[in-house]
This record gives C-alpha cells, sequence and structure tokens, in this order.
C-alpha cells in the first residue's frame, strides 16, 4: 500500500529547535487540533457536504441521488431525472461531496453557452464552489473549477489546453447532445480522463437505444458490451427489444432517475390532448399536389425535402412557400416549373388555415396565458398576425434572442401579452411556471422534445394544473410522426422506465 | 458546528491574534485586523506591495462578519460565516499554520517546597487519511517520552487538562534530552505506520475488487480490437486514480512539552 507523507512539520519543527523561529501560540495549537477533530470524516460513506451547506435545503430525493451515485456508482453515473427535478442540485451536493473529501481538485464542467452562467452563480453562491466560466485567454491552469461550453471546449486551441490538464472530474450538463459517436464532441469527450464523471440529461433515449449504449459506453466503456454484443443481443429492428430486463437492470447501475411522482412532493397533473384537425378541401388540394411532386420532377425526389415540405404544409402556407419558392430554382424543364407555379398560385389563394383556427379556439376557451410551440419559423410570424387579428396580444421567443431579450420578451409575456409563440430553439433554460397551456402546434420527430417543451411549464412551482394540446392533421405526414413518437416513447419506458404523459392514450395504441 | 460555535470560534481566534473587536454582540462582530492577520486572510497581496514599496501609511481592513443573520437587522452590512463558507476554512487553515509548533511547560505551584522536576515530551497530533474511491479519516495523538522512550496514545487530551505556560518556572528544573527530538519524531512515525498496520485494511481490499471488475467490463469492451487505441490506456489510468488504495499521514502540530 502507498503512503505518504508530507515533510512540512517537520521543518517548522526543525527552525524553532535550532531558534530560528519563535514557537506557536498554545490556544490556537489547541484550537487547530479541535477544529481538525470536530470536522473529521470518520466514516467511508455518509454525505459530509450538507452541513457544510447551511444556507441549503435539498430535497430528499436529490440527497438520495447524491448518496447512491457515491456509494453504489462509485463517482460515474448518468443523472437522468425527469426536467425540474433539480438535476444541477444532485451534481452540485457529489461535486461538494468529493472536494471536501479531497478526493477531486480540478473540475471540468461542460455545459450548453445559454446555461454557463447559471452554472457558475449556482456553485459559487449555492455551493460555495470558486466556479469561473471560460474565457477566450483564460488560463485554465491556475482555476480548478471551469465551465465550459460543448462547442467551445471541442475545438483547437481549447481542446489541447483542456487534454494538457489532468482533471479529477468531468461533469458534462445535457448530456443527451453526445447521442451520436460520429460527432467531434463524443471524440472529444471520448478522450477525456473520466476518474469521476456525471452526464446529465433528462432524455438519455431521444430516438433508439443505441443513443443510450453511446452514451453509457462513454461513461463506462463495456458496460453494455461491444458494440456487436449489444446489437445481437437487444436489436433485431431498432425499435424491438427483447432483453428489456436485463437491460434496464444494466442500465440502473450506471443511471439515476427520479420521477415527478416518486419524489413525494405535490405535482399537479399534466391533461393531454391530441386534437385531430381536417384540412379544409382547399387545403387538401395542395397538400395532394405536393406529393404528387415527386413524380413530377426529380428535383423534389429526396426523401428529406418531400418530408420537410409535407410537415409545412401541415403548418402554414407561409412556411411552404418559402420552401416551394427556393426549389422552384432548381428546376430547369418548362413543364416541372409550371407545375410549381400551379401549386404555389393554389397555395398563395387559400384563405383559412384550419390549424390557426384551432388554436385559435383553443386560446379563446382556455381565456388564459398560452404558449405555442411551432418549428418553423414563417408559422411563427404568421400566427403572430393571426392572432392579432383576432385581437389576441402575443410576442415571439427565439434561441437566438440574447439573455436581455429573452428576459424582456419574458416580463411582456408574464406582464402584458396572452400568447408567447417559440421555436423550438427558444425552449431550452426558461421556466414559465405562470403559465398552464401548451400548444404543440408542429410536432417534433423526437418526444423527448416534447418532454422538454413541458417541462418549461410543467416544473417546480408550477401550481395548477397544464395543460397540452397535440395538433395534427388527419391523414397526413403528422399521423405518422404520431405513430413514431409513440414507438419512440415505447422503447423510451421498456429501458429507461416511466415517464410523465407526452401524449394521448400511448398504452392502448401498443 | 453550529452558528454559537462559529461565534465562539472567531472571537477566540481574534483575540488570541491581537485583532481588537470594535463591536458587536453574540450574533455578529465587527473586528479590526493587524496587518500580520490582513495579509493572511484578506487576499491582497499585492495592495501590501504597494504599500511598503511605496513606503504607504498601512491600513489593515476592518471586517463585519455575522454569524446568525436570522437574528440581526437587515440592513447590516457584513459577511456572513458559517461551517463551510470559504472565510471560514480560511480562518481553519490559518489557525493551523500559526499554531503548528508549540512549546510548553507544566506550571508550578508556588507553595512546593523542593524544586520539582519537569521531563520532556514530544508531543505529536497526526491526521491519517485513507483514500480509494472513498475517504475516511482518522485522527492519533501521540507522545513520547523524551527521557524513557514511552510513547502514550491519546497524549493531547491528557495534557489539556493541565495548565500550561510557555515560559519556564525558574524554580523548575528541567530534565535533559536523552532521545533527541527529531529522533523521536521518527520513533513516532514509526509507530503510526504500525498502528496503520492493524487496523482493518477491508476497504482497500473492497476497493480493489471494485477496480478489478471495472477492468473486466473494459477488457471485454476492447477485447477484440487488435490496437488498442488511446482512450482505452487513458481509462485504465482513470481506474488506477480512482480505486488504488492510498494513505496520507499529515501531522497537523506537535511540540515540546516538560511535565511533571
Amino acid at each position: 500500500m502507498i503512503i505518504e507523507r508530507s515533510s512540512e512539520w517537520k521543518e517548522g519543527f526543525i527552525s524553532r529547535l535550532e531558534n530560528q523561529e519563535p514557537w506557536d501560540n498554545w490556544t490556537l495549537y489547541k484550537m487547530s487540533y479541535e477544529a481538525v477533530k470536530n470536522n473529521l470524516i470518520t466514516d467511508f460513506s455518509g454525505l459530509q457536504s450538507p452541513k457544510y451547506l447551511p444556507n441549503l435545503t435539498p430535497l430528499a430525493h436529490q440527497l438520495e441521488v447524491a448518496e447512491t451515485v457515491i456509494s453504489r456508482m462509485n463517482g460515474k453515473a448518468i443523472l437522468a431525472d425527469e426536467v425540474g427535478l433539480g438535476k444541477t442540485i444532485e451534481a452540485g451536493l457529489i461535486l461538494k461531496e468529493y472536494l471536501i473529501r479531497g478526493l477531486v481538485k480540478k473540475v471540468l464542467i461542460l455545459a450548453p453557452a445559454s446555461l454557463i452562467n447559471q452554472w457558475v452563480e449556482e456553485l459559487n453562491y449555492k455551493f460555495y464552489i470558486p466556479a469561473i466560466a471560460y474565457r477566450k485567454n483564460t488560463s485554465i491552469d491556475y482555476y480548478d473549477v471551469v465551465v465550459m461550453s460543448m462547442d467551445t471546449a471541442k475545438k483547437s486551441p481549447h481542446k489541447e489546453l483542456i487534454y494538457a490538464q489532468n482533471y479529477d472530474m468531468i461533469i458534462i450538463d445535457e448530456a443527451h447532445k453526445l447521442k451520436n459517436h460520429k460527432t467531434k464532441i463524443y471524440e472529444f469527450v471520448q478522450g477525456l480522463k473520466k476518474k469521476f464523471c456525471l452526464l446529465l440529461t433528462a432524455t438519455p433515449i431521444q430516438n433508439n437505444v443505441f443513443e443510450l449504449f453511446y452514451l453509457i459506453s462513454l461513461l463506462k466503456p463495456g458496460h453494455l458490451g461491444s458494440y456487436e454484443t449489444f446489437q445481437s443481443s437487444f436489436s433485431a429492428s431498432k425499435h424491438s427489444l427483447e432483453h428489456d430486463e436485463y437491460l434496464r437492470e444494466l442500465v440502473n447501475q450506471v443511471m439515476v432517475r427520479n420521477r415527478r411522482e416518486e419524489t413525494g412532493i405535490e405535482w399537479t397533473s399534466r391533461r393531454v390532448q391530441t386534437i385531430p384537425i381536417e384540412f379544409t378541401k382547399e387545403e387538401r388540394e395542395v397538400y395532394d399536389l405536393i406529393l404528387e411532386l415527386k413524380n413530377v420532377s426529380s428535383v423534389f425526389s429526396g426523401a428529406f425535402s418531400m418530408i420537410t415540405l409535407q410537415k409545412e404544409m401541415c403548418s402554414s402556407k407561409e412556411a411552404t412557400y418559402l420552401t416551394l419558392n427556393k426549389m422552384r430554382q432548381n428546376c430547369t424543364a418548362q413543364e416541372e416549373i409550371a407545375f410549381v407555379d400551379h401549386i404555389i398560385q393554389k397555395l398563395m389563394t387559400l384563405e383559412i388555415n384550419s390549424k390557426a383556427e384551432k388554436v385559435y379556439e383553443i386560446i379563446s376557451q382556455a381565456n388564459d396565458k398560452v404558449i405555442i410551440f411551432t418549428e418553423y419559423k414563417a408559422s411563427q410570424v404568421y400566427l403572430q398576425w393571426y392572432l392579432n387579428s383576432k385581437g389576441i396580444t402575443s410576442v415571439p421567443f427565439n434561441g437566438q434572442f440574447n439573455k436581455s431579450k429573452r428576459e424582456y420578451m419574458k416580463h411582456l409575456f408574464k406582464e402584458k401579452f396572452q400568447v408567447l409563440i417559440a421555436t423550438e430553439s427558444g425552449g431550452e433554460g426558461i421556466n414559465l411556471q405562470f403559465c398552464h397551456h401548451v400548444i404543440n402546434y408542429d410536432l417534433p420527430w423526437n418526444p423527448m422534445k416534447l418532454e422538454q417543451r413541458i417541462g418549461r411549464v410543467h416544473r417546480l412551482g408550477q401550481e395548477h394544473d397544464v395543460h397540452i394540446y397535440n395538433l395534427a392533421i388527419e391523414n397526413t405526414i403528422e399521423k405518422d410522426i404520431l405513430d413514431l413518437l409513440y414507438v419512440k416513447l415505447d422503447v423510451f419506458e421498456k429501458v429507461v422506465g416511466e415517464l410523465d404523459d407526452i401524449l394521448t392514450t400511448f398504452k392502448k395504441t401498443i | 458546528m453550529y452558528p454559537q460555535q462559529v461565534h465562539d470560534y472567531l472571537q477566540k481566534f481574534f483575540k488570541e491574534n491581537n485583532c481588537e473587536i470594535v463591536h458587536g454582540n453574540e450574533h455578529y462582530m465587527t473586528v479590526q485586523l493587524t496587518v500580520d492577520m490582513d495579509k493572511k486572510i484578506m487576499n491582497r497581496p499585492f495592495h501590501w506591495q504597494y504599500i511598503e514599496n511605496t513606503n504607504g501609511v498601512p491600513d489593515p481592513a476592518q471586517l463585519t462578519l455575522i454569524t446568525d443573520q436570522t437574528k440581526i437587522s437587515k440592513n447590516m452590512k457584513g459577511e456572513v460565516v458559517h461551517f463551510g463558507s470559504p472565510r471560514l476554512s480560511q480562518i481553519f487553515h490559518t489557525t493551523r499554520e500559526l499554531g503548528a509548533c508549540v512549546q510548553m511547560y507544566e506550571r508550578i505551584l508556588n507553595n512546593m517546597e523542593t524544586r520539582p522536576i519537569l521531563t520532556p515530551w514530544l508531543g505529536v497530533n497526526y491526521k491519517v487519511s485513507y483514500y480509494c474511491d472513498r475517504t475516511k479519516e482518522m485522527l492519533y495523538s501521540l507522545g513520547i517520552n523524551l527521557m524513557t522512550g514511552e510513547v502514550i496514545n491519546g497524549f493531547q487530551e491528557s495534557i489539556t487538562t493541565k495548565e500550561l505556560d510557555d515560559q519556564k518556572s525558574e524554580r523548575a528544573f528541567l530534565l535533559p534530552f536523552i532521545i533527541k527530538p527529531l529522533r523521536a519524531l521518527e520513533r513516532l512515525d514509526a509507530v503510526i505506520e504500525n498502528l496503520i498496520q492493524q487496523e482493518d485494511h477491508a476497504w482497500a481490499e473492497e476497493a480493489k475488487s471494485r477496480w478489478q471488475k471495472d477492468q473486466a467490463i473494459l477488457e471485454h469492451f476492447y477485447e477484440e480490437v487488435e490496437e488498442k487505441p488511446e482512450c482505452y490506456e487513458m481509462e485504465k489510468k482513470a481506474m488506477a486514480e480512482q480505486y488504488e488504495a492510498k494513505i496520507k499521514i499529515d501531522i497537523i502540530n506537535g511540540g515540546l512539552f516538560y511535565m511533571k
């Protein structure tokens, strides 16, 4: 066994014996001994951190997570609580514990750029951990706890600087961004030494079970076997899982997950409705013409562009027009152009947007604040105009807004306007507990995006039931999306665990 | 440590370091630091360098420390100090630095007729930390009689009940060392190692088996890879750092004690 000794005290003692320095104060000597005795960590297990944090009152499930990760998972884990249960607090508790016990000194925290300041503030003010945000010329040799964006970290020269450090602990927030093993960020994290490592994500599976495989292989390579063995034992096709129980057990050895209803906190409930909508005859005509496009022109033969157009047609004519017009530039043959022009002409004469009318109906009935999520900026603008014409005030919300504009828009929504219309990227990191109605105007392919959207509203501090309206147009691609969402949710529930309602009557459709 | 204990500790600390408490009650104190104390706890080396280089007038800070925020008026400006706050851990650290080595004499009562004889002891307080992916700490206070070589455990507890002075009474007769203090220190270092060896080290075995388990998983992952990538070595290194059992021996403080 390795025994380390420090000779510091001995040197001081010798210099006093040789009369080079005066002897120290007896009272301070006794105080020092008493302080060490009182602060002694007498047990390998148990948490020291709470007594160092008298101003923080962690919830029971948060303490339990910290203890489990340290004593059962040896400090390497995925923290996968549902959105809004305080994963940052859990990570803070674990980090604090390791710092107090002297097991960790240098720490790297990777987070999306928009959450960096929040991390720095929470660590400093709630946990008394002197974390700093990394800027271009920060010399990381001198700082023990550094918070950095993933996008910065994976690039030179930052990447090389990080590799040259000897980090004891790596914390990665929104770790589902590592689901793809072919990305630069994945490769970067793979190359980091991970003595202790926490991956934070509410949505460890977004599309398929391999995402979880790659996430776990990053944390603990081999825990789920090699890629080949995993593939052969767990997936005949991507979505059907045979050894559910076994896989779930393996996953639970490296992942902790709390659900809202298990936390012992009173949660308001979610009331989810899927609202089917019928196109008008005119809308249906345009939709069918768009389907016809792939037979008319090779420009539209790509599956991706066809899907985009169909989805846009389910959203608004404005969104459809932008894409269609752009693709028209690529057409060369006269009859192709004529066909596209014909569609555009029909499109522009449409006077009714059935989905928007449904939105108006929902807002009128709710008679309360409402958030609308759409995938398209053009639809966002259209909806704002349309609602305004009906006498309903609204504010837009996008990911590109800087911090002060975000805050201002949130303020306007809270104090003055009835509706907030957000695009997908605007969803991350805003908390809107004062609102209780969420309309998913367009459906994303990824069910976890829906969960993230709902999580903006249904989180700690929400006092009312939350109403969720998923809009889907009958006999269109939206029906396929809905089916696929159900399948993906099923995979998630089998491997990761139960989820709060996102879609209606989920169980029955499987 | 409760707010009251923190308060008492701070009060005692500043008093012993000649920092005057200007005003305060049981829940807060405003203290005038000395130049030395300012240098130790205010983290402003450049300020002091500037003052000294320009022959400026030293201006040690006045500090208001609040030990129980709930019991004072909201308007009071000051730094809240509690167990776990950076300020308190800094003060613990300073205490340790300023109370590292002592030389003490047991007090002699004046009414004694004969000339009392004092025997020299070396007392050392050790903190032993066990490290793997977890930690545990033990405290040993050892004393060795520098005449006879006798070693006792629990030395600190046995002397704190006695009256000690940092000056020798003129009437006291000090026995000379037979064992030199540095030799005695080596003896105590050997004793502590012996004590450690007698402890139960199941924790190290358990850490080793956790390590082996993780190692096996890793090997399995790369089993069929002929040329192992860099991250394989990285993972192995990380595991060694995570699980390898280590023992660290620290001396908190120690000194020469002349006892009856």
